[in-house]
């Protein structure tokens, strides 16, 4: 088991090193230049050489490159061109944001997405099937940004339900943490879960018509056992696998849901940082970001091995 | 052991018909009767296609309705109806009083859970006992079977087992219960032939020694030979010949259990050619309206392919459905 992490780690590091030239010639490329950006109507030469100087931007790009990863790799991600603080820091202070947001996402799509996936898969060509795929196309093609307006306009401006957004730290009120993320985690939760009970639903209908649920069944065991063990049991394997994908995919991009409901969280960050060419806050978030997607799907690989005996215990 | 037995049988099957919706113009099996006596070995015979499993897995209500239909027909097992009964009611005979083996142990066992936990959980569904003495039963049904280490295998999983081992523990999960009823579909077809006797053997002496009937579906007639007190001769969903193992092996009457007997090579010097049934199974909505055996058979005439055949009773017990028997009379005018 550790030899395997072992190697699913050096595996991934080749992946980094790419990804993260990607990264850093990709910003090269966009169009303005930050320290224009910075000075905004003030312009005086020597200031501009000054902080190009200080900010290494006339070295060529490849020595950029170098003193970047040089740095990353003993923790600095630099300092932010527009505010000055250490992006390290700034995404310190992002990251429970967004993993709150990330994880109460997940827990919604797979309390929705598994058990409806189930009920279509044993109900299968049923009105119930019928219904449950209908909803998660539906799941699949709402833009989260329409769902995010009217849900702020139903839950919280209509009936003052929910807060209509904002962020309030877990540490501070856990409960009211909990619930005015809710909007927004449901938002976000909602493509995932229609995922999932896509996948769901196939994985329960391949193991549903597998010999050995025949011989469950022959044993004279009830439907409830026959369905959650026997063939939740198979059929959970893959989507475990899945949901940690799906994991590292909300840590990554809640751009969007975080717009609609001013959630300071990576969206937020990354968005600032773009239209301020803040390079070394974007360089820092989507390397920090694909970081954590790697780190996800080492994980889902790990996870497999732990749910599924045949990896388990070899011949 | 033979069929003379005047005890009142465990299963009878009356005029038993199926079908599956969207093929309601004949019947998959169309009005089959048999019965078993209590410890006796029926041996339902017949090619691939012909109903075998099919009837099996509606003694057993493991057959998914829709799209099969029970149309008319009893199936009285100490006296209850099984296609009367609840699905509840059906859950609680089935791996208790009536037990079933499939074909392939490869896949029959689910992979994720252990081997002792499978037969445990089949202990307990129908015993209220503790995990402990189901524990315990269940490693004397391994032991049973002729697994070695039963401890060591208790814990193992389905992947960690050979095809052979993997089929005595089906043996063991069908057995652990002391079902009244085995219904084994083709058991060792899936296995290597040096296994498949050792499994035939297993089977028919924890038969023997537990005086459970049995119901063994196979094609292999060396097989019948052996174990069948009985033998019902299927051919596409009806039943054609039935009789005890003698009569069927010494005298039969139909021309498709000639057919079949007839296309089983022996050893020693061949005299003519292994004989064959000509044609194959027409498709079931072109079933003959009489026999469905006309089609591909030597003896027919219009008669056959338009009137269902009588039954008839060379000896009490043996009957066959066909207009010319006996075939003696026949064969030896022609």
């Amino acid at each position: 088991m550790l030899k395997l992490i072992a190697r699913r780690i050096l595996v991934a590091i080749p992946t980094l090193i790419i990804l993260s030239m990607i990264i850093f010639g990709l910003q090269r490329m966009l169009p303005g230049d930050p320290i224009q950006t910075m000075m905004a109507e003030e312009s005086d030469p020597q200031v501009i050489a000054f902080l190009r100087e200080k900010y290494r931007l006339d070295d060529p790009v490849p020595v950029q490159y170098l003193a970047w990863v040089g740095n990353v790799l003993q923790g600095d991600f630099g300092r932010s061109l527009r505010t000055g603080l250490p992006v390290a820091e700034m995404i310190l202070q992002k990251l429970p944001i967004t993993v709150q947001l990330a994880t109460m996402a997940m827990i919604m799509a797979m309390l929705i997405g598994i058990p409806a996936g189930i009920l279509a898969a044993v109900r299968k060509n049923t009105v119930l099937d019928y219904i449950a795929n209908a909803v998660a196309l539906s799941g699949m093609s709402i833009p989260n940004f329409w769902l995010g307006i009217i849900l702020i306009m139903v839950l919280a401006v209509s009936w003052k339900l929910l807060p209509a957004s904002g962020y309030v730290p877990i540490t501070q009120d856990f409960w009211l943490s909990v619930r005015t993320m809710l909007m927004p985690a449901f938002v976000l939760s909602t493509a995932v879960a229609a995922y999932l009970m896509r996948h769901t639903r196939s994985a329960m209908l391949g193991v549903l018509s597998s010999d050995y649920i025949r011989t469950a069944r022959a044993k004279g065991l009830l439907s409830k056992t026959v369905i959650l063990k026997h063939a939740l049991g198979n059929a959970l394997m893959p989507i475990v696998t899945l949901s940690t994908l799906l994991f590292g995919d909300l840590l990554a991009g809640a751009v969007l849901t975080e717009q609609i409901f001013v959630i300071p969280g990576f969206g937020k960050l990354i968005v600032d940082a773009v239209f301020t060419r803040d390079y070394a806050v974007v360089q820092g978030v989507v390397l920090f970001t694909a970081i954590g997607f790697i780190a996800m799907n080492i994980l889902a690989d790990v996870l497999y091995i732990v749910v599924n005996p045949r990896l388990r215990h070899p011949q | 052991m033979t069929g003379t037995t005047t005890s009142q049988p465990l299963l009878s099957v009356e005029d038993f018909s199926l079908n599956f919706s969207g093929m309601e113009k004949a019947n998959l099996i169309d009005g089959i009767s048999f019965s078993v006596l209590p410890g006796q070995t029926l041996c339902l015979v017949g090619e691939s296609g012909c109903g075998k499993s099919v009837t099996s897995l509606a003694l057993m209500g493991l057959l998914a309705s829709p799209p099969a239909r029970v149309k008319c027909g009893r199936a009285l097992f100490n006296g209850r109806d099984l296609f009367t009964l609840s699905e509840r009611q059906r859950a609680d005979l089935r791996g208790n009083e009536i037990a079933m083996i499939f074909q392939e142990p490869m896949t029959s066992l689910n992979p994720s859970l252990t081997v002792g936990h499978q037969i445990v959980e089949g202990i307990r569904r129908h015993n209220a006992v503790s995990s402990e003495d189901a524990r315990a039963r269940a490693l004397e049904m391994l032991e049973l079977v002729r697994i070695p280490a039963p401890e060591k295998r208790f814990d193992a999983y389905p992947h960690q087992m050979s095809g052979g081992m993997r089929q005595r523990a089906m043996i063991a999960m069908a057995l652990a219960n002391s079902p009244k009823l085995l219904i084994a579909d083709e058991p060792t077809t899936a296995l290597d032939v040096t296994i498949q006797a050792q499994i035939l053997a297993l089977v028919s002496r924890l038969q023997r020694e537990t005086g459970t009937a049995m119901i063994l579906i196979t094609h292999d007639l060396s097989v019948v030979a052996e174990v069948a007190d009985r033998v019902a001769v299927m051919y596409a969903g009806r039943i054609v010949e039935t009789g005890s193992v003698e009569e069927i092996f010494s005298d039969p009457q139909h021309p498709y259990t000639l057919g079949l007997f007839g296309s089983v090579p022996s050893l020693g010097r061949r005299t003519g050619a292994l004989a064959t049934i000509e044609g194959s199974v027409p498709p079931l909505e072109k079933m003959p309206a009489g026999c469905r055996f006309a089609t591909r058979c030597p003896f027919a005439d219009q008669r056959c392919h338009r009137e269902a055949p009588p039954r008839y009773e060379p000896t009490p017990g043996h009957q066959v459905t066909c207009w010319y028997a006996p075939l003696e009379d026949h064969v030896r005018a022609a």
